[in-house]
């Protein structure tokens, strides 16, 4: 490859090395240098966690040409503090708690060391704006906005260095401000995510991904790939035992690249190692595939229709799972309502969007032990099921969970491992994978979209009689979570509310999409999100307020939840007096209010939602209200 | 994934063209960098392999700004964090930190720069109606047997559509010259899906000064962006409020013409109504930052 000589200087060290000429600032801090705290978030100048300062001003170093930054000044989250310490301002992001995943951290540092050099004085909104261009997606900001601000004032002197030490924790850890232990290796870029590791020897791995959502694969060519220099190895279905193939959370119904055809636009249907990543990616290009493109399926309504196609052959009828609740007699129930209210809710797919791409390596150890290591959140599943596809003992499959870069449920689905450690096994050396932010998005499981069909009859004193909930999920192409999703769904269905007579389907269905799997509430959200809303509604039509109508409803000790779970405890009243003092809640029917209302965002009230909020004294979290 | 063959970083405008002339077909003239990076990605151009770029960043003629004759000369490496920090700039192009603020976040606005944001003719680059507004052209150069040869256009004339330029094989934008107009106030709107580095779904740029009384449109300047394939001046809404007394009643009604110019292809009712609320807030707010005038739009209503 080209190659072009750069003379810099990074963190007060003067480098002169010769590198590859289209290398970016970023690959050649983290290939090059090995100064893996910038991190590749995007690829794309979106999320900040590249920034790092070229002479003294803060860029973006996935948008930086190498070649930009000869002569130049680099400064990383690496050269902020001398070995063994910490900025003020990164002290402060450990106090307040501010690094969670930690992937967004070294970049987000950087982001607050720039805007409190560039104005010492910035006040919030400046604050914010400066840190416009970096993404979080574990906090809300709340925590990284009150840490710049306590940096911002013990540099200034305005508070004593005191203020960036752990807050006194008394006999109990519950209802104080705890320091997370990793917190210093995240605020200072030590800590290696799975992209961040290097192995002696180490390939690098890329996978090529289906363009069509459903078609027959009717050859495959990978010679030409083969022969290309650099390339080692490329691997297709072929090299999986097709008796033992297959994952999933629940039912194991894809295989580690596709066998035969293929399900959705991004599914891995070959893998190519080769010794740089430039080689691989090109090698990708290389490979021919001959598909036979069948009618798709798209919308989960349609795809239960009689002569709809087929997404797997196992499930004629599209179905992956039907999950059915009964409670009580619903027919009578409607029948003994003075009111019955009936609506649709829906709601759509949505990304993950962890800041941490899919990434991992894995290895064949001196014992012919398979190790995998990847921010897995479900290692030991993973473990297990890659021991049968393979057909291994378990003790010669490890998993090693490097740290999750942000999950939210994204990373349960196995959805690269089992590619990463075939290409270990036929190759004999260490193999990396990381992925594209692109990637990410094409072939990582997404929330259920879902619709749901509700009806809920009550009596005029606002008791409910019967609900019947029905829901329809698009899992798009592979079972991944959905059957779990499903379950949650049923079961959190009504709500926190004591129903006697409920009926209760929640069904996913197979469709030639992006697979839908986990995402934070695992279901209850979609099902939360209608009941809240039929309880407001509900509220509206009987002429009642909101907080009166969810108490006589509401679960009590001794109440049976909608599976006959008889509770020896419930909070939800206590919930609701919290919630409706705290907001100072007016009371009456949500459609009869004035123009202006002092409660929900007046003086002296808790905001609805408090994103990562900390425990403050009442003064305090009056002040960080508005954020 | 950009590759490629070589990377030139020429210090000089004759080093910079014969390095560009020469250069095999398919090179790419680069300045701050920030658009070709991600257009070389999977969705977009996917892997690109480029044979030879030239990066014009440290041409030393490229650097720096001068005024003359109310025009102000900008070197084709003025990026857009200069018009927030260079109290220059911020003096004689008013509407330009606001256009700034608004650009990208604070770290790509050290590296793109206002002739790329031209070159690069995008329908909804935040810097082309600004320039309009600014009756802005740009200097051209290119080497004509071993001479500098220069020619100038007007924004409007340089862009020709999408992504299209009047730039020749072997020719770089050398500068940027704009009116300099001390003394008005500037403003600049913009809707898109979030406050940073968000692509304006529709962008307008405004420009006002009043005369000496403070109280009547002395001049009037107005560029929509995003609404069509090239850059907008607002013609007839300017028309109608130059010489006119400053009230909401007047610009409401001026700001009305201004729906007619949207041609843009897709959410044409939404852009319509959207600029309408441009005018009207745009206006407001280029009167409130009019550095020679104490009184405020609102008092003006008012008195």
């Amino acid at each position: 490859m080209p190659k072009l000589k750069i003379d810099l200087e990074v963190n007060n060290r003067k480098i002169s090395k010769e590198t590859d000429a289209h290398k970016r600032l970023l690959d050649f801090l983290r290939d090059d240098l090995n100064l893996t705290g910038a991190k590749e978030g995007c690829g794309a100048g979106e999320c900040g966690t590249c920034s790092v300062f070229v002479d003294g001003k803060l860029v973006k170093s996935c948008l930086m040409p190498v070649a930009k930054a000869s002569g130049a000044k680099i400064e990383t989250i690496e050269g902020l503090a001398d070995p063994g310490s910490l900025t003020p301002m990164q002290k402060a992001f450990h106090k307040t708690g501010a690094s969670q995943c930690g992937y967004c951290i070294p970049g987000m540092v950087m982001a607050a060391t720039s805007a409190l050099r560039e104005n010492p004085s910035a006040d919030i909104e400046e604050i914010k704006e400066r840190l416009g261009g970096n993404i979080c997606r574990c906090t809300g900001y709340t925590k990284i906005f009150e840490a710049v601000e306590i940096a911002k004032a013990v540099i200034a002197g305005d508070m004593p260095e005191e203020a960036l030490d752990e807050e006194p924790v008394g006999e109990s850890y519950i209802g104080h401000n705890v320091r997370r232990l990793d917190a210093p290796s995240k605020v200072s870029g030590r800590l290696r995510y799975a992209a961040d590791i290097k192995m002696h020897d180490m390939l690098q791995m890329q996978v090529l991904r289906s363009p069509h959502p459903h078609a027959n694969i009717v050859s495959i060519d990978t010679s030409e790939a083969e022969a290309m220099d650099g390339v080692v190895c490329v691997i297709t279905s072929d090299d999986v035992p097709a008796e033992t193939d297959g994952f999933g959370v629940f039912v194991h119904d894809q295989p580690i690249m596709a066998r035969g055809k293929v399900r959705h636009v991004g599914e891995a249907i070959a893998a190519v190692a080769a010794e740089d990543l430039v080689s691989a990616r090109r090698a990708l290009s290389k490979i021919k595939v001959e598909y036979e493109e069948l009618p798709g399926v798209y919308d989960p309504e349609e795809a239960m229709k009689a002569g709809a196609a087929v997404v797997h052959d196992y499930a004629a009828d599209n179905i992956v799972k039907h999950i059915p609740v009964r409670k009580g007699d619903v027919a009578s129930g409607f029948a003994s309502a003075d009111i019955v209210l009936e609506d649709d809710f829906s709601t759509q797919q949505v990304e993950h969007a962890y800041l941490e791409p899919e990434a991992g390596i894995a290895y064949v150890d001196p014992d012919d032990v398979i190790v995998v290591m990847s921010p897995s959140q479900n290692i030991t599943h993973h473990r297990h099921m890659l021991a049968h596809i393979l057909g291994q003992p378990i003790n010669k499959v490890r998993f090693i969970m490097s740290p999750v870069g942000g999950g939210f449920g994204g990373k349960e689905d196995m959805i690269y491992q089992g590619m990463l450690a075939l290409m270990a096994m036929k190759t004999n050396r260490p193999v990396q994978l990381n992925f594209t932010r692109e990637e990410s998005i094409i072939a990582s499981a997404k929330r259920h979209p879902s619709r749901v069909h509700y009806k809920m009859g009550l009596k005029w004193n606002g008791e409910i009689t019967a609900i019947q909930f029905s829901m329809i999920s698009d899992g798009g192409a592979y079972g991944m979570s959905s059957e779990g999703v499903m379950r949650k769904a049923a079961i959190l269905s009504c709500g926190p509310y004591e129903v006697h007579n409920l009926s209760v389907d929640t069904t996913a269905v197979y469709t030639n999409n992006t697979p839908s799997g986990a995402f934070r509430t695992f279901g209850g959200m979609q099902a939360q999100f209608a009941t809240e809303s039929m309880m407001d509604m509900a509220a509206e039509a009987l002429e009642m307020d909101p907080f009166e109508i969810r108490r006589i409803n509401m679960m009590k000790v001794g109440s049976k939840t909608h599976t006959q779970h008889k509770l020896t405890a419930a909070s939800l009243d206590a919930c609701l007096d919290a919630a409706e003092t705290d907001s100072r809640w007016e009371k009456g029917t949500p459609n009869v209010r004035g123009s202006y209302r002092s409660d929900l965002g007046g003086d002296d009230t808790r905001a609805p939602c408090t994103l990562g909020a900390r425990f403050m004294d009442r003064k305090t979290s009056q002040d960080e209200r508005v954020v | 994934m950009l590759t490629c063959d070589t990377y030139h970083l020429p210090t000089t405008l004759r080093d910079a063209l014969e390095l560009w002339a020469k250069a095999p077909e398919g090179s790419r003239l680069v300045s701050g960098a920030t658009d070709i990076l991600p257009w070389a990605r999977e969705g977009r151009a996917g892997d690109v392999h480029i044979p030879s770029f030239v990066d014009v960043t440290r041409v030393a003629e490229f650097g720096g700004h001068s005024v003359a004759h109310g025009r102000i000369r900008l070197g084709a490496n003025i990026v857009y964090q200069d018009f927030l920090t260079d109290g220059v700039l911020k003096q004689f192009l008013p509407c330009m930190p606001y256009c700034a603020i608004w650009f990208a976040d604070d770290q790509i606005r050290q590296q793109a720069t206002l002739a790329g944001n031209l070159a690069n003719a995008s329908p909804v680059a935040d810097g082309t109606p600004a320039v309009a507004a600014l009756n802005g052209g740009v200097e051209l150069a290119r080497l004509e047997n071993g001479e500098i040869k220069t020619r100038s256009f007007t924004v409007s004339d340089f862009i020709l559509g999408p992504g299209r330029t009047v730039l020749q094989p072997g020719e770089i934008i050398s500068s940027v010259s704009l009116d300099a107009l001390a003394g008005y106030g500037g403003s600049f709107q913009k809707v898109g899906q979030r406050r940073s580095l968000v692509i304006s779904i529709a962008c307008c740029a405004v420009l006002v000064k009043a005369d000496s009384t403070g109280r009547v449109f002395d001049d009037v300047r107005l560029a929509l962006g995003g609404v069509g394939p090239r850059p907008i001046r607002l013609n007839a809404v300017e028309s109608r409020l130059r010489g006119e007394k400053i009230s909401r009643r007047t610009i409401n009604s001026a700001a009305q013409l201004a729906a007619d110019e949207v041609a843009s292809r897709s959410r044409q009712e939404y852009r319509r109504s959207v600029v309408i609320g441009f005018v009207k807030a745009g206006i407001e707010e280029a009167l409130d930052n009019q550095s020679d005038v104490d009184a405020k739009f609102e008092e003006l209503e008012n008195a």
